[in-house]
This record gives structure tokens, C-alpha cells and sequence, in this order.
């Protein structure tokens, strides 16, 4: 069983930063001012920041990636 | 070069033709890459270097046998392949080792889908695929049949670099040949811009579905969704290779080998060793010991001679060292030379090659650079040190490629087995090796960019 995890399209995004304003607890920024996201969601509040984050995003960059039943 | 001849369980049935003579070697010295150094190939295993010079299709099939009529296919002797290659546990040769047969399963369930054969071999150090391409094109388009019609794939590829121009005739011809003895295969052969990243896979399966030729973010990998959405296997052209000998023989005519790029003294050498061969044998250095071995490619590791050279050259065997095959680069770093300014090129060149795609990897290879080559130049202090590792945490796992994993490979392992030149160069603003480091020729060859965006 996995949980829920944000994460990030390093490709698409441009490190603009919303995501971190919204949801700073989930995500962290890097010497150049790019998200730091590769955070699991364990609880229902997170997953609602994560969604905040997600919908913040100019780019569409963040998403949450499901969580697996059998591990993986 | 006498130890490396580790040829004793080779069958002798004949089929392989005659045995190595003398010093096992039969040069065959031309120029060929990116840099145009001097390539020397040296077969000391007859599985696929070694043989005829070239093959013409007659004498591939003379030395290899001859695969299904028609086709170009096979299946070796179980008509399943895929479980003949997980028998053998082949891995894929571009660089991650992955099982060859776990990437067929995830792909041989669907109908249709693509096989591209990667032959674009963006390694500066590395010229393994262009020998076998220049060498052995009919056993790589057999390979790459034999995978299509395993996967029931319904086209192919063959993907090259667009300077590789003596591979690229050497594959137009092999082609040409199979067409005049009817084998009844379609193979394009698409060429890309000659920049470190465009054989990266999703780069490859990217640019042939009409974008650039540089890598993507997948959320669903290629196997199940590649070019054009239709599900799609990139294989390296030594993985296919050796997948057209596990479909003649079997996993048990199959000999396992490897192929590897040796850079030393100003010169590639393509070797095939057995997996048991050590550094050491391999290198070969006459005289003495160098002090440190730079192991898979740029994006690889270095590890100190001592721990090194006893290891053999099999990626498993490398891993637990803390190392890994890589795509079979190996330079030995002379005593004389300095693993700081060797490592600070070579990063400088990383990050010149990035993709320029993902913030970490355009800022943070390039912020990683600067602080080493300060170093390299004696102008950076104890801060560089401790900047190089903050960076290093920071740029890991966060791109859309592993390219910028492979940079940190590099530096984390140069940190580690550079110690002690690190510290004179942080603390004294000396080399231990050079008065003037930059002065001297470098080890590691970092071509000009002129492709590399």
C-alpha cells in the first residue's frame, strides 16, 4: 500500500512559485526558487492542500499521483 | 593484454571461426565519434565483434548461422524468447541495465507498437555501439526483428546520431543486402541532432513523434504509451545484438559478454570481455598503476584504482561496489593527472549538455560546475565544498531525465575518491599533480557543442 503523492513535471514547470505559497507545508523551494515536491499525502488535510497546490499551478505542472494498493 | 583472453569456455564448434592467435587482438584502427580520436577495435570474445572484419550478409549468416528463412527472426530452441532472455537475464546495454524480457512483458500484451534500435551513442568516451554498427549491422536489424516480432510490433527504427555517417552507410548497405535476399522487414532509419542527450529514451521516442529530439516527463511509460501513443520499445543496439544471439542459440549457446570503450592515451578502445575480466585486466596499463578509474560514462563514477581493479566488469558485480557498468565506459586516470580538473570538465560539459528543460538541471548542473571549476583553479575555498554538497542534495532525482543524476554521480564519487586533491585545492589553492592545472591535457575528452544547443 502506497499513499497518495504530489508531485511535479519538472518540465513543464518554471519554478513561479505559487504552489509554494499555497501549500508551504508541502512544498519546499531550491536554491534557484524551483519546488521541492515529492511529498506523500497520508491525510485527508494534505490531500486538500495538495489539491490547492495543484489548481494553483499557471503551468499544470503539479499533480497528485495516486496511491497504489499492493505497493508496486 | 594476454590475461584478458578469458576464452577457455568459449564452444569451439567451429562456428565461430578460428581461435584468437598471438595477442588475441586484430586492430582495427580508424577514426570514428564525435571527437575523432582514434577507435581500435579488439575482440577477445567471438560472440560479436570478432569474426569478419565487416559482415556482408553471406558471411553473417556463415558465422552466426542462419536465423528463419525470410524473416531475419528466430526464437531459439523453446519458441520463447522472452523466457529464453529472462533465462540469460539480459540486460539492456545503453546504460541502465534494466531485464530486457520485464520490458518486453509490459509491452507484449498489447497489439501493434514500435521497436526503435538506439544507436545514437551520446557517451563523449563511448564508441561500443558505433564498432558494432560499423562491424555487425546485420546483427543488430536481426535483433531488432527478432524483438519486433516477439512484441508483435508492427514497425521499427533504427535511430542514429546525424554525424554518424560510417554507421549509417554501414547499415544502408547491410539493408540493401537483406532487401536482395527477399527478407521481408521494413526498417527506417531516422537521424537525430548529435547532442549528449538525444539517445536518451524518452528523447528518442519524443523526436519521433514529430517533437524535439530531448527528453520528456512521462507519466505512463513508453512500453505502454511511446510514439504516436502505440506502445514502444527503445533498445540499444548492443541489447538487440545480443538478443538476435539468444534467438539462434538459446540460453545455451549464449555466451554472455560485454562490450566497453577503454580511454587511455588519447584513444578509445572497443573491447568485448567476459563478465569475469576485471578493471584491471582490462585497462591493461603498462607500468604504473593509474590512480583512479572513472566507471560507465560521464555520468558515472569514479573509484579509486585499489578499490577498482580486482572488480570485474559486470554491472551487478559494480553496483555492489558502489559503481555500476554504465553504457561499458572505462578511463583509467594517470598519477600524474588531476581528478579535480578531469571531474570539473566534464561537469562544465554536463552542464553545457543539459536539455535546459527543468530548473534543477539548467540552474543547478550549472551552479555545480562553477563551484568545482573554482576549485580546479584554485580560486574556491572550503565553501565550495560545502556548496557542491547542498547542490548536489538538491539537484538529485529532481529532473525530467536522470541526466542531472548522473552529474552528481559524478561529483559525489570525485568528493569521495579525489579526497585529499579536493582538500589541497580548497584549503592551499594548489594542485597536487599540475602548477598550472588548466595547462595541462586533460584525460576525459569533452567535445566542442556545436550540436548540443
Amino acid at each position: 500500500m502506497t499513499v497518495a503523492r504530489l508531485r511535479v513535471d519538472p518540465v513543464a514547470c518554471d519554478g513561479i512559485g505559487m504552489c509554494a505559497h499555497v501549500a508551504p507545508r508541502l512544498v519546499g523551494v531550491d536554491s534557484w526558487g524551483f519546488p521541492i515536491v515529492d511529498t506523500a499525502l497520508p491525510k485527508d488535510r494534505d490531500l486538500r492542500h495538495a489539491e490547492a497546490a495543484v489548481a494553483s499551478c499557471p503551468r499544470g505542472a503539479l499533480f497528485i499521483e495516486p496511491g497504489r494498493p499492493d505497493g508496486h | 593484454m594476454s590475461q584478458l583472453r578469458l576464452v577457455g569456455d568459449q564452444p569451439d564448434d567451429g562456428r565461430h571461426g578460428p581461435p584468437d592467435s598471438g595477442t588475441g587482438h586484430r586492430p582495427d584502427e580508424r577514426r570514428a565519434g564525435v571527437l575523432g580520436l582514434p577507435v581500435v577495435y579488439q575482440a577477445h570474445r567471438p560472440e560479436l565483434v570478432s569474426g569478419p572484419e565487416v559482415d556482408t550478409l553471406r558471411r553473417h549468416t556463415a558465422w552466426y548461422g542462419r536465423p528463419d528463412p525470410g524473416t531475419g527472426t528466430g526464437t531459439g530452441p523453446s519458441g520463447d524468447l522472452v523466457a529464453e532472455l529472462d533465462a540469460v537475464a539480459l540486460a539492456g546495454r545503453g546504460g541502465a541495465h534494466f531485464a530486457v524480457a520485464r520490458k518486453w512483458r509490459s509491452t507484449a500484451s498489447r497489439d501493434g507498437g514500435v521497436v526503435v534500435a538506439n544507436g545514437a551513442e551520446g557517451e563523449p568516451a563511448s564508441a561500443k555501439d558505433a564498432a558494432l554498427l560499423q562491424h555487425r549491422p546485420h546483427l543488430v536489424l536481426d535483433g531488432l526483428a527478432c524483438a519486433a516480432a516477439a512484441v508483435g510490433a508492427t514497425r521499427t527504427v533504427l535511430w542514429l546520431h546525424e554525424g554518424a555517417s560510417a554507421s549509417h552507410s554501414a547499415v544502408s548497405r547491410a539493408l540493401t543486402e537483406r532487401r536482395s535476399a527477399g527478407l521481408r522487414e521494413r526498417v527506417e532509419v531516422v537521424t537525430g541532432p548529435e547532442h549528449y542527450l538525444s539517445g536518451e529514451s524518452s528523447a528518442v521516442v519524443r523526436a519521433l513523434s514529430d517533437g524535439p529530439a530531448l527528453p520528456a516527463f512521462r507519466r505512463v511509460p513508453a512500453t505502454v504509451s511511446g510514439i504516436g501513443g502505440e506502445p514502444t520499445l527503445v533498445h540499444n543496439v548492443e541489447t538487440l545484438a545480443r538478443v538476435a544471439l539468444v534467438a539462434r542459440g538459446g540460453r545455451d549457446g549464449y555466451r554472455d559478454t560485454t562490450l566497453v570503450t577503454v580511454v587511455a592515451e588519447g584513444r578509445r578502445t572497443v573491447l568485448e570481455v567476459d563478465p569475469r575480466s576485471t578493471v584491471e585486466q582490462v585497462v591493461a596499463v603498462g607500468g604504473v598503476a593509474p590512480q583512479a578509474v572513472l566507471l560507465g560514462g560521464y555520468g558515472g563514477t569514479w573509484l579509486p584504482w585499489t578499490a577498482a581493479a580486482q572488480l570485474p566488469l559486470h554491472h551487478q558485480a559494480l553496483r555492489d561496489a558502489g559503481a555500476g557498468l554504465g553504457a561499458g565506459v572505462v578511463v583509467p586516470l594517470p598519477a600524474d593527472a588531476c581528478g579535480v580538473v578531469e571531474t570539473a570538465g566534464v561537469l562544465d560539459y554536463l552542464a553545457r549538455s543539459s536539455a535546459r528543460q527543468c530548473g534543477p538541471c539548467l540552474f543547478g548542473l550549472r551552479a555545480i560546475a562553477d563551484q568545482l571549476l573554482e576549485l580546479a583553479q584554485g580560486e574556491g575555498g572550503r565553501g565550495n565544498l560545502r556548496r557542491l554538497r547542498t547542490f548536489a542534495a538538491e539537484v538529485e532525482g529532481r529532473g525530467g531525465c536522470h541526466h542531472p543524476d548522473g552529474a552528481v554521480r559524478l561529483l559525489l564519487s570525485a568528493v569521495t575518491t579525489f579526497e585529499a586533491d579536493l582538500s589541497a585545492h580548497s584549503r592551499h589553492g594548489r594542485c597536487l599533480h599540475r602548477d598550472d592545472p588548466f595547462a595541462a591535457p586533460v584525460v576525459l575528452p569533452v567535445p566542442a557543442l556545436a550540436g548540443a544547443r
